[in-house]
């Protein structure tokens, strides 16, 4: 009964407010309500997107309890200010300190509405929890929890996309250690670029958890940080623990497909695809990748275009294909590799440099039949491909090789292991190998640029 | 004979000391005993087996009996079974549990698909009583024995009407309940322990974990889990299901983390092996539809979540239900989508949603039921679950939706549904105190634009693409009369020219194509049925038609006729529209 003097005394205060807020009202009702609160110790109050961990007792106006975390013997744990619970919680907890016990009375809007919450709540539902916070503490944003990335949000961003690799960034941040500050700036890079301006990976990985406009400070653990090295320039020391302050003020996001038209994604093909080369030539394939995929992404389902249109979609998808299929081959991803060099076979049968390409992931998984096929494949199309005619030399030498080997293999079943012993040393010596071909390679580098 | 000969290799057996036999004592033991039984002869093997004598024989072989045992147990063969009983018996009795362990799941593995139910029925119970002699180290054990039953339960057709679940003609229902009385003891075990500040990756609570995922994906998902509302006493299964949520509780695996998983953890790989087994995608939609839809354990979920939150997490079940074919798994995607939107205010979901990428796929999962499902009331419930979801968004969500769907639906019938939907949205925008910036003035025409526009130009087939064509011929009427030209609130007047191009040409231009096409087609028709020799030839390229991937016969000249003169029906039906609105838009001068 004394929920419904509450409320009316509050209706009374706050017609105006649709919240009800109950600590800061019950502090000041206190006279009425002391033996339903306890104060907080401390000052400091739980942040947005921090992890709060609370007791609570839900009970309808008329006294019927419909929840208790104390009955379920756990405590209830969740991010504040993040839209998981009831907005009449995300609200209240955020004005409690650690160890204080309150009741958060809410109206329906601020709870489940003229909808409620079968089959426990009914509609147009005033509900009263008793709520006790426990703990909060900064959210881990790091893949593995391990702690090394804490984030403090000041101000929340908006929307549900973040950064994703190769969006381009704008941010402004502040780096301290121990109180002093150590770096700067306003920067607009694209993520997987950090180093080339001297941040540390684990700054990037702080940006790619913010939302559009977020300001927040994150705690960077040493290993996300400068590591063990430290960082002479900004005279940051060995195993330093970094305190980031960073605004995400705003990011590029890529279209959707759908909300793009045709002469849209084939003019943002061509650009992304100048910016894939110029990655390539830095060396940076990986980001190189990001845009050639985007490429695919854009033009693969496109149906209906004009003849025209169709021509310079092919020609933007076999170039895509071909460049991704040599990132992957720098990144040593064959597979990947070998799927690029398909795709780009199926819009042109006999391409050249997708045949030469596909030999070389075949190569490089040790499908050396394969490969030499691949390989004589070029060189009798294209009498001219010199480097095709030294592979296919160098494939027959390794399809015998492996041929001895396996029959010594089976030969004896116990020298099984030493043979494996010896093979991972041949691997060892092939991949010398590879590093030596890398640079011939290196020449076929330069054909992106003729994709280009 | 053959007795006379067990009892050799027995009395050979008894001089053995310390348990040395050998192995050809096992085979021999083995080949004889069955025989015996075989042959009628268990009231004999049972005295040999009971003799005090033979007491080690049998603890170090008896469990190789196990097999004809079990099968006079399942055949209830009248004379031997009293005897085969007491002979199991003993051997449970004093056999090593280890060997009884896998004496037993042989036979269950080894059931006669006819005889699944009765077999695991028969044996839960020994292998619960081998299991429990294990002692601390059974984790293991007990997940290889459910692994090994579950996967023959999931052999048996699932019940789905209510009939079908009170004959439970294949004993699926039984088996159920037997599981149940299985894991009872398992449960107890790890819920003290758990009490007892036991630890959460205790090696029997995950295996237990992994039989609950396996019992809600099969044959939970495929049952129909609905309450019957004639009758308090509940259906076996959705007993089952609540069972099953209840061990989850017992053995303290929160529903919320559960089901909110793959929201809140930051990786974003799909995990690998141990996670997989673990947290089965599919299981945890079948977990989501018993606590959202069916409220089954909701008396231990938190009432503190925002719907937008559940709606959200749910959206990823709803989008792996809904991708499916099985009545089954539709049916709980639809009633999922549904209950989980039905907990939301009209008009709240705000536009940043659609970045997510299940608010795209669910909507397309949906079109795909709607027009592609062949169970009727499936595509009903599909489309009004539909227009649930847009009544749901708010305004600049709902435009952008409607983009979206025009976009990328690619089926006449979505597209005449999207475009009646947005003439909906501009009526409401245009009556007095509703203004909105979404569906008035400059943010209208792209999608008006969108709307009314021909997707192939003249060549568009008119008759495909009917719903679509007639929608947007209805939302131009519409606007024309419904915004006056000195207002122009829609913009539409301003823009009448360029839809003039777009749409209205192109469509009179189509029209006049394809009646001109349809005619020619009606007269050869015609003349081919005058000239009944040519009949079956001229019918061929027009008429065939595929129905699911199946020819329909051929039509008779009659009914191609008919189809033809209908086709003409509606080209007049067009055109008559078409006409009207040209008239409207002539009256006024300067357009």
């Amino acid at each position: 009964m004394l929920y419904i003097l509450l409320w009316n005394i509050i209706i009374r205060l706050s017609s105006q407010s649709v919240l009800i807020p109950l600590n800061n009202f019950l502090c000041r009702l206190n006279e009425l309500l002391k033996h339903f609160e306890m104060y907080g110790f401390g000052t400091e109050l739980p942040m947005t997107g921090d992890k709060v961990f609370v007791h609570y007792v839900g009970t309808l106006l008329d006294g019927t309890k419909f929840d208790s975390s104390r009955d379920r013997g756990e405590k209830f744990s969740f991010d504040l200010g993040k839209g998981q619970v009831i907005k009449a919680w995300d609200l209240g907890v955020a004005t409690m300190k650690v160890g204080e016990v309150c009741h958060l009375i809410c109206k329906p809007e601020y709870a489940y509405g003229s909808a409620g919450s079968p089959p426990k709540i009914p509609p147009h539902a005033i509900l009263v929890f008793e709520v006790e916070l426990f703990e909060f503490r900064g959210e881990d944003i790091t893949e593995d929890e391990d702690g090394g990335i804490i984030r403090r949000i000041i101000t929340k961003g908006e929307g549900y996309t973040k950064p994703n690799e190769g969006a381009t960034v704008e941010v402004t941040l502040e780096g301290t250690f121990e109180g002093c500050v150590f770096d700067q700036k306003d920067v607009k890079f694209e993520i997987g670029d950090c180093e080339s301006f001297n941040l540390p990976v684990g700054v990037e990985k702080a940006i790619m958890a913010m939302e559009q406009g977020e300001e927040s400070l994150f705690t960077i653990a040493p290993k996300y940080g400068y590591g063990s090295a430290g960082n002479a320039k900004l005279s940051v020391p060995p195993s330093a623990t970094l305190q980031y302050k960073i605004k995400l003020t705003a990011f590029e996001k890529a279209k959707e497909s759908w909300e793009m038209n045709t002469d849209e994604k084939l003019e943002q093909s061509s650009i992304v695809k100048e910016k894939g080369t110029q990655y390539f030539k830095e060396g940076k394939f990986k980001q190189a990748s990001v845009q050639y995929k985007k490429i695919v992404s854009w033009l693969e389902h496109e149906s209906g275009l004009q003849e025209e249109d169709e021509k310079r979609a092919r020609v933007l998808r076999l170039a895509a294909h071909l460049n991704l299929a040599m990132c992957y081959l720098k990144l040593q991803e064959q597979n990947q590799a070998l799927e690029n060099c398909n795709k780009a076979l199926e819009l042109d049968a006999n391409n050249e440099k997708a045949v030469f390409r596909r030999a070389e992931a075949l190569f490089a998984m040790k499908e050396f039949e394969r490969a030499r096929d691949d390989f004589q494949k070029v060189t009798q199309l294209y009498p001219n491909n010199k480097a095709a005619r030294a592979q296919v030399a160098v494939c027959q030498r390794h399809i015998k090789e492996q041929h001895e080997k396996d029959k010594r293999l089976y030969a004896n079943m116990f020298q099984k292991f030493v043979e494996r012993d010896a093979k991972k040393e041949a691997e060892k010596g092939k991949e010398e190998e590879k590093g030596s071909s890398k640079m011939d390679i290196e020449e076929d580098g330069a054909e992106v640029q003729i994709e280009a | 004979m053959t007795l006379s000969h067990l009892k050799d290799i027995v009395r050979r057996c008894q001089a053995v000391q310390d348990d040395n036999f050998k192995p050809e004592d096992y085979e021999l033991f083995q080949i004889a005993g069955r025989e015996v039984v075989e042959q009628g002869g268990s009231a004999q093997l049972l005295e040999v087996i009971k003799d005090e004598k033979n007491k080690n024989i049998v603890r170090a072989m008896g469990w190789s009996l196990l097999g004809p045992l079990v099968k006079v147990l399942i055949e209830k063969e009248e004379e031997s079974l009293p005897h085969c009983l007491a002979i199991f018996t003993h051997i449970l009795e004093v056999c090593s549990p280890k060997e009884l362990l896998v004496g037993l799941l042989e036979q269950v593995e080894d059931a006669h698909p006819d005889s699944i139910t009765d077999t695991v029925i028969l044996l839960l119970q020994p292998l619960q009583k081998v299991l429990l002699k294990l002692g601390s180290k059974k984790a293991s054990s007990v997940g290889m024995a459910l692994a090994t039953v579950l996967s023959q339960v999931a052999r048996l057709p699932v019940p789905y009407t209510a009939a079908q679940e009170d004959e439970d003609a294949f004993g699926l229902c039984r088996c159920c309940a037997a599981l149940l009385a299985f894991v009872e003891p398992f449960v107890q075990e790890v819920r003290l322990s758990l009490g007892k500040g036991g630890l959460q990756d205790d090696e029997l609570r995950t295996e237990l974990l992994k039989f609950c995922m396996k019992c809600l994906k099969e044959p939970l998902m495929e049952a129909n889990l609905k309450e019957d509302p004639d009758s308090s006493q509940k259906f076996p299964l959705r007993r089952f299901a609540s069972e099953i949520l209840l061990i989850l509780s017992s053995i303290r695996e929160a529903l919320p983390s559960l089901l909110f998983h793959h929201l809140l953890k930051r990786k974003e790989e799909p995990g690998f092996l141990e996670e997989d087994v673990r947290y089965p995608r599919e299981s945890l939609a079948c977990l989501a539809y018993l606590l959202f839809v069916e409220h089954i354990g909701s008396e231990s979920f938190p009432a503190v979540f925002s719907p937008v939150f559940v709606l959200q997490c749910n959206m990823e079940y709803i989008d792996l239900l809904l991708s499916r074919k099985e009545e089954s798994r539709l049916q709980k995607g639809l009633d999922l989508y549904e209950k989980s939107l039905v907990r939301l205010e009209d008009n709240s979901l705000p536009v940043m949603l659609l970045e997510l990428k299940t608010f795209l796929s669910v909507p397309q999962n949906l079109v795909n039921v709607m027009t592609l499902c062949p169970i009727q009331n499936l595509r009903t419930r599909a489309l009004s679950v539909f227009q649930l979801s847009i009544d749901k968004f708010d305004m600049e969500a709902k435009y952008k939706f409607f983009r979206c769907m025009l976009k990328t639906s690619s089926h006449a019938g979505v597209e005449g549904y999207v475009i009646k939907n947005i003439r909906n949205q501009i009526d409401f925008a245009l009556k007095p105190g509703n203004g909105n910036p979404w569906f008035l003035g400059i943010h209208l025409l792209p999608l008006l634009r969108l709307a009314l526009s021909l997707p192939q130009g003249p060549e568009t087939d008119l008759l495909q693409g009917l719903d679509r064509i007639m929608e947007s011929l209805n939302l131009l009427r519409y606007l024309l009369l419904r915004d006056k030209e000195s207002e122009n609130e829609t913009g539409i007047w301003t823009e009448l020219y360029r839809i003039e191009d777009s749409f209205m040409k192109p469509l009179r231009l189509g029209l006049n194509m394809s009646r001109a096409h349809y005619e020619a087609e009606l007269k050869s028709v015609r003349e081919s049925r005058k000239l009944r020799a040519r009949e079956a030839k001229a019918g061929g390229p027009v008429c065939t038609v595929t129905v699911g991937g199946e020819k329909l016969p051929n039509m008779t000249p009659e009914m191609q006729l008919q189809v033809l003169q209908s086709a003409l029906n509606t080209f007049d039906m067009i055109e008559i529209v078409l006409a009207r609105i040209e008239e409207i838009t002539e009256v006024k001068p300067n357009v």
